[in-house]
């Protein structure tokens, strides 16, 4: 998964030169298109003018060479149409582009020229139109360009005006335009030469200063939103960073990401994570991104032998612009062989310390700038607190392991005895050790009573410890049919609650739905096992319990609801904690380890459920369980898991 | 019913105790090995018909190896001559914890599994059914 969407890469991994370049570029390639556009206009303006004026104004002009230059303009404008075509087809580099736009304006001053010509040549009022071809040729062409086209046109007309004036090239008024020729009066020629002159040059020089001023601009936004877009990519490194943090505590995988995204956000070749050691005098690679086995494999990194790592694990930032010549490298040639010539290298640091270093690594020389500094800083300043994070988290991991297994060593110690003992009561008051006196069988009898609720605690406990063990999957749930499962523990319940004189009812919403649901049987059979023995427990004969089951907004809803004692107003923010039981409860049951809803919460939240209570005392409760439906390919198999034979070990 | 000899391996001399007192006043003759070792040489001299069997001895599953010894299926096994012999197989192993077991065919050839404390009534009922 890459940080960088594909188009923004691209526009950064070339270097700013490219974008400058592509948007200038991308000008001329749509101004040749324009101009383009123009000369149809144009051609056809020619031909209209020329039209008009001889048949409306009935003015007298060289009509058919007028209609030939607008034709021959659309001709040629014809030609660059198909070559832009063919270019654009082409994809072809810009200097044919230029080519084509030198060829368009060269031939329009031409035409231009003989248009000029033949409407009167130093008379005629065509001459304005040249000022339109000075103004695009300046903001397409660079100055110089745009000047040589400018002079060009002087010397165009000022050409045609003296080979009229001297009588070399005959002159070709608009009949009727004019009282008197003015193309052999002097003052009026050189007047007018130097006036156009002057013009087309002041015009050239404005259009070309604007010009070079709004490209001045467009670079300035140009390398604007570049580092606009560097920030941006490097802004959500830096955020994937932070989520990468917050989210893995896998160290590994923290590590892997952070170089990935640092190299990519820099835009540079490669980046690591190095590690000290136990002894704290190597540093280890433990993240690398973009440089080659061989490289990683010229020797220890030793913080004894290597400069750049003393000055860097003492907490300053490092950047060594050309390993070639840095003293501070301790392999300059392999450097040199991978095609490293820049590095920057940033602490990893804890309260108590170094702990590595992170380092950018680049194959330009001078490569990274301050701003690049800060950056590796910040990610480094991430890493640490990922590392700190991980290493707590395991640590944290590894005491509640230990702690759940000296549980479990302790319950198991505490249960083997407890059984013993009631199997030896058991011998005695099933009478196979003689007969007892009734007092003595009562006696006894009331001990094995203790020994068995004391037995029900202790498996309680070790059930606590080993769902907290289970925390780290070792039991691999699968799905559950629930109908299957709640079918079992109604028909479990049904002798005691006749005897108890408590209707019990089963109402199945599943509409033939088995209700998968992701878990383990004895999980599933503990959650509801303790939620109708509660039920039944509290829930005074003539009394009712209902189990249902139903899909409510696609998962799966159990309820258990009695019309028992209820729990106590104060008690219900309690009845989930450890130990507790409400007071209610103690008076009608005085045995109960305040355990089973506990361990009822606990395997559900483990699956995904909830389980919420409502409750009025004496009136009843409801216990609603929410788990979510397993969305198997098919349900058959979940509904059969439930009568395959239990596996010897799970 | 009488004459019947049943063999108890278990190291807790209290449990083999309250396992013995029903099995003798209900007519059987009843034997007791402390561990796996004692209760395999038991099986070769005393020839049970019927055993009970401790999961958890010197080790946590010492109980599933014997069972495995006797009932194996291979043909030169050394106790190939007990391989009918019905195996009662006890657990204090609670049946949540990640260590649960369950009479399997494949994994483990015993014929009935009790969780203890065993409720001598229930034991005798089913020795009874197990030898006929």
């Amino acid at each position: 998964m890459s940080l960088i969407p594909e188009g923004k890469e691209k526009l950064l991994k070339p270097g700013a030169m490219n974008a400058r370049r592509s948007l200038v570029e991308a000008e001329l390639v749509s101004s040749v298109g324009w101009m383009i556009e123009l000369r149809w206009i144009a051609g056809a303006g020619v031909l209209l003018a020329t039209w008009v004026v001889e048949n409306l104004f009935r003015l007298d002009a060289a009509e058919w060479p007028l209609y030939a230059i607008g034709l021959t303009i659309l001709a040629y404008n014809l030609v660059f149409y198909l070559q832009k075509r063919l270019l654009n087809h082409r994809a072809a580099p810009i200097s044919a582009y230029y080519r084509l736009a030198k060829w368009q304006v060269a031939l329009d001053w031409l035409a231009i020229t003989l248009l000029i010509y033949f409407s009167g040549g130093i008379e005629s009022p065509v001459i304005f139109f040249f000022f339109f071809h000075i103004i695009i040729a300046s903001i397409l062409f660079p100055p110089r360009t745009a000047f040589g086209f400018t002079l060009l046109a002087i010397v165009l007309l000022t050409g045609t005006a003296l080979l009229e004036y001297f009588g070399i090239l005959p002159h070709s008024p608009i009949g009727g335009f004019l009282e008197s020729p003015l193309y052999q009066n002097g003052l009026y020629v050189s007047a007018m030469l130097l006036f156009f002159s002057s013009t087309a040059l002041i015009t050239a020089y404005l259009v070309t200063s604007i010009q070079e001023r709004l490209r001045a601009r467009e670079e300035d936004v140009v390398n604007l939103s570049e580092s606009l877009q560097r920030a941006t990519v490097r802004l959500q490194a830096l955020n994937e960073g932070a989520r990468t943090v917050g989210s893995t505590l896998e160290l590994a995988q923290v590590f892997n990401r952070l170089v990935r995204t640092t190299a990519e956000a820099m835009g540079v070749q490669a980046c690591t994570i190095r590690l000290l050691d136990q002894s704290g005098q190597r540093l280890e690679p433990v993240a690398v991104y973009g440089l080659s086995q061989t490289y990683l494999n010229k020797g220890p990194v030793e913080v004894e032998s290597n400069a750049l790592a003393r000055q860097v694990l003492s907490g300053k930032i490092v950047n060594v612009p050309d390993v070639i010549n840095s003293p501070l490298i301790q392999y300059p040639e392999e450097a040199k062989q991978e095609g490293i010539r820049s590095m920057l290298s940033a602490p990893l640091a804890n309260m108590e310390g170094p702990l590595g270093i992170l380092r950018a690594y680049a194959v330009e020389p001078n490569r990274f700038t301050p701003d690049d500094e800060a950056f590796l800083a910040a990610i480094a300043a991430q890493g640490s607190i990922a590392i700190e994070n991980a290493l707590a988290y395991q640590a944290v991991a590894a005491l509640e392991q230990s702690k759940s297994q000296f549980v479990r060593m302790v319950t198991h110690e505490l249960r083997s005895p407890v059984s013993v003992i009631r199997s030896l009561l058991r011998t005695l008051t099933g009478g196979f050790a003689g007969g007892l006196t009734p007092q003595q069988k009562d006696i006894l009898e009331r001990a094995a009573h203790r020994a068995e609720f004391l037995q029900g605690l202790i498996d309680d406990l070790l059930d606590m410890a080993a769902g907290k063990a289970e925390v780290r999957g070792r039991e691999t749930p699968e799905p559950v049919a629930l109908r299957t499962s709640l079918e079992k523990i109604v028909r479990r319940f049904e002798v005691s609650a006749r005897e108890k004189d408590i209707q019990l009812e089963w109402i199945d919403r599943s509409d033939d739905d088995p209700v998968a649901v992701l878990g383990t049987k004895d999980g599933i059979d503990r959650i509801f096992n303790n939620l109708v023995s509660n039920a039944m427990k509290y829930t005074p004969p003539e009394g009712k319990v209902t189990v249902r089951l139903a899909r409510v907004n696609g998962e799966a809803q159990v309820t258990i609801e009695d019309t028992g004692i209820g729990v106590p107003e104060d008690a219900m923010q309690h009845l989930f904690e450890e130990f507790y039981r409400a007071p209610n409860a103690k008076e009608m049951e005085r045995e109960g380890t305040g355990l089973g809803l506990t361990i009822v919460k606990d395997l559900i939240t483990r699956m995904g459920g909830h389980i919420s209570v409502k409750s009025t005392q004496n009136v009843g409760s409801q216990f609603t369980v929410t788990l979510p439906i397993h969305q198997d390919e098919s349900k058959q198999d979940a509904g059969e898991a439930q009568d395959q034979p239990q596996n010897a070990m799970a | 019913m009488t004459n019947k000899k049943i063999l108890i391996i278990d190291d807790d001399p209290d449990q083999r105790l309250s396992l013995r007192l029903p099995l003798e006043s209900a007519g059987f003759s009843v034997h007791e090995a402390a561990n796996s070792a004692q209760g395999l040489v038991a099986v070769k001299q005393g020839i049970p018909d019927l055993i009970i069997l401790d999961v958890m001895m010197d080790t946590a599953t010492a109980g599933f190896q014997v069972a495995l010894d006797l009932h194996s299926a291979d043909p030169t096994s050394n106790y190939k001559e007990f391989r009918k012999t019905p195996i009662i197989m006890l657990t204090a192993i609670h049946s949540t914890t990640p260590l649960r077991f369950a009479p399997d065919d494949d994994y483990l050839p015993v014929e009935v599994f009790f969780e203890k404390p065993v409720d001598p009534d229930v034991l005798l009922a089913k020795i009874r059914e197990l030898l006929g």
